[in-house]
C-alpha cells in the first residue's frame, strides 16, 4: 500500500515537472503546447546519445536537459512567431496546429534517425529501506530532482523581479505592458525554462524505467491532463494535480491494470472539471 | 473606419490638459495611440521633439509616457506592494524612493500593502493603478477616466491628490466624463465628439461656455 502510494507521489512529481511547462507556456504565451512530451523526449534522447558517446552520466543528464532548453528556445524564436503575432483564439488555434505539426516532425525524425536509442539510467544501488519500507533509489532520486526543481521555480516566481514579471504577464498581459514590460522576451525565457523542466521529466523517466523515442505523445497526453486538472494558469494547482493523478495512476495500474489506467485518469480529470471548471486551485477575478 | 480623425492636440510641460466628451467619442483610442498601444494610420505623435508613433508600447513607458487606463489592468493575485513594485520595472533602482512617494500620496495603500489587489474596493484599486503609473516616474501621465466606478467622495479625494501631483510639476493629460472635476482641475481642455475636436480652450472659459454648460454640465 505505502509502496504504491510513494510510487504514485514520485510519478506525480514527474508529471508535474512536465505539466508545469504547459501551464507556464499557456499562461504566458497563450499557446497550448502539444509538443511538450517531445521536449521531454528530446532531452532524454540527447542524454542517451551523450552517454553513448562516453560522457559521464551525470554530465550527460545536464547536457541533455540543456539540449531540451536549446530546442525550446529555437522553437519559440522561429516556429511560434506566427502564433505570437496573432491574438486571442487565433493564437490558440495557430499554436495548437504548429505544436501538433512539431510533434509529428520530432516523432518522425527520432524514429527515422535513432530507431534503437532509448534512455535507461541505472543506479549503483537499486534500492534501500527506510523504517521498514523498501524504496527504489531511482524513485528517491527522481523525487529529489523534482522537489528541488519546484523549490527553485517557486523561489524564482515569488522572490525575484523576473519571477514577479512572469506572474504579472500570466495575470494580465495588458497590465504588464503598461509597466513597460516586453512580454516577448520573457516568453522566450519561459519557453526555454519549461523545455528544460520537460527535459528533466524525460531524464527522470529514464531513471524510473526507460524512455523511448516513441513516448512523446504519451507524455504530452499525461502532462495535458495534469495541466487541465490543475487549472491551466495555476502553478500550485498543477503541482497538486500532478501528485493527485500520480497516486490515482499508481493505484489504478496496480489494481486494474495499465490498459484501463488512462481511462481512469481521464475520468478523474473530467470529474474534477465538473466540480471545479477552472481547475483545482483556480481563481477568478 | 478610423475612430479618431484630424485631431490636433498639444500639452506643454507641467500643464494639466483635459479631454472631455461623451462615451465613444474616441478618448480612449486617442490615449492608446499616444501610449503606443495602437498605431495611427496617418499623422504624427511628437514627444519632447521626437516621434513616438509606431514605437513599441514598452518603449514609450521607458521614455516616461505612462498610461493609466480606465480598466486599471492590475494584477489581481498579487499584493498591492508587488503591483506597485512592477510599476517601477523601467527604473527599478529608484523603486524605494518612488514607493515612499506613492505611499505618502495614498496612505491607504500603505495599510493595504500586503493585500491582494483583486480584493480591494474600486477606489483603492484606482489608487493602485495611479500609484503603479507613478512608480515609473512618468514625465507625462495619461489618465483615462480615473473616476470610473468611484463613489463621489473618492472622486474628490482622487482629484485632491492629482492636484498635489500637478503642483509638483507633473504633466497630466486627462480624459474624463466628470466634466466639472476635469475642468476645474485642468488649465486647458479639448472637447472630443465623434472622433474630432469640437471645441478647445482654457478650462475656465469652457466652464462658462453656454454650450458646454448645456451639453456637459446639465445646466439649462
Amino acid at each position: 500500500m505505502i509502496a504504491i502510494l510513494v510510487d504514485g507521489i514520485v510519478q506525480g512529481l514527474q508529471l508535474s515537472l512536465m505539466a508545469v511547462g504547459i501551464t507556464l507556456i499557456y499562461g504566458l504565451g497563450g499557446v497550448l503546447n502539444l509538443a511538450h512530451g517531445q521536449f521531454a523526449v528530446v532531452g532524454g534522447i540527447a542524454t542517451a546519445l551523450f552517454v553513448e558517446a562516453g560522457v559521464n552520466p551525470l554530465v550527460a543528464c545536464a547536457l541533455g536537459i540543456l539540449s531540451a532548453g536549446v530546442f525550446g528556445f529555437v522553437v519559440d524564436r522561429t516556429l511560434l512567431l506566427p502564433a505570437y503575432r496573432s491574438a486571442g483564439e487565433e493564437r490558440l488555434l495557430l499554436g495548437l496546429l504548429i505544436t501538433l505539426g512539431l510533434s509529428f516532425v520530432v516523432n518522425g525524425f527520432l524514429d527515422y534517425k535513432y530507431p534503437n536509442i532509448s534512455l535507461t539510467l541505472k543506479l549503483a544501488t537499486p534500492s534501500f529501506s527506510v523504517a521498514g519500507i523498501t524504496v527504489r533509489t531511482a524513485s528517491a532520486v527522481a523525487a529529489a530532482i523534482a522537489i528541488v526543481a519546484f523549490i527553485l521555480l517557486f523561489a524564482f516566481l515569488k522572490g525575484t523581479l523576473l519571477g514577479k514579471v512572469v506572474r504579472s504577464i500570466i495575470q494580465n498581459e495588458v497590465g504588464a505592458g503598461l509597466c513597460g514590460i516586453n512580454p516577448g522576451r520573457i516568453r522566450t525565457l519561459i519557453v526555454t525554462l519549461s523545455a528544460m523542466m520537460a527535459g528533466m521529466g524525460g531524464v527522470v523517466q529514464g531513471l524510473f524505467s526507460s524512455l523511448g523515442t516513441e513516448m512523446g505523445n504519451e507524455l504530452t497526453s499525461f502532462a495535458l491532463i495534469v495541466a487541465v486538472v490543475g487549472g491551466v494558469r495555476s502553478i500550485n494547482g498543477t503541482l497538486a494535480a500532478g501528485v493527485l493523478l500520480g497516486i490515482v495512476n499508481a493505484f489504478a495500474s496496480y489494481y486494474v491494470g495499465a490498459y484501463l489506467t488512462l481511462i481512469i485518469l481521464l475520468g478523474t480529470a473530467v470529474f474534477t472539471i465538473l466540480l471545479r471548471p477552472a481547475g483545482l486551485f483556480a481563481y477568478r477575478t | 473606419m478610423p475612430v479618431v480623425k484630424g485631431v490636433s492636440l498639444e500639452v506643454q510641460q507641467g500643464e494639466a490638459v483635459a479631454v472631455i466628451g461623451p462615451n465613444g467619442a474616441g478618448k480612449t483610442t486617442l490615449f492608446k495611440a499616444i501610449a503606443g498601444m495602437l498605431k495611427p494610420r496617418s499623422g504624427k505623435i511628437l514627444y519632447q521633439g521626437a516621434r513616438i508613433d509606431g514605437i513599441r508600447h514598452c518603449d514609450t513607458v521607458k521614455r516616461g509616457v505612462v498610461y493609466v487606463p480606465a480598466e486599471r489592468e492590475l494584477f489581481p493575485q498579487m499584493t498591492v506592494l508587488e503591483n506597485l513594485e512592477l510599476g517601477a520595472y523601467t527604473n527599478y533602482k529608484s523603486r524605494r524612493e518612488r514607493l515612499e512617494f506613492v505611499l505618502r500620496l495614498f496612505p491607504r495603500l500603505a495599510e493595504r500593502r500586503e493585500q491582494m489587489a483583486g480584493t480591494l474596493s474600486g477606489g483603492e484599486q484606482q489608487m493602485v493603478a495611479v500609484g503603479r503609473g507613478l512608480m515609473a516616474k512618468p514625465s507625462i501621465l495619461l489618465l483615462d477616466e480615473p473616476s470610473t466606478g468611484l463613489a463621489p467622495l473618492f472622486v474628490s479625494e482622487l482629484y485632491r491628490q492629482l492636484s498635489r501631483l500637478k503642483a509638483e510639476g507633473l504633466t497630466i493629460l486627462l480624459a474624463e466624463q466628470q466634466v466639472p472635476h476635469a475642468l476645474s482641475f485642468s488649465e486647458r481642455a479639448y472637447v472630443l465628439e465623434n472622433g474630432g475636436i469640437r471645441l478647445f480652450g482654457k478650462s475656465a472659459d469652457l466652464l462658462g461656455d453656454p454650450e458646454i454648460q448645456r451639453s456637459y454640465l446639465g445646466m439649462v
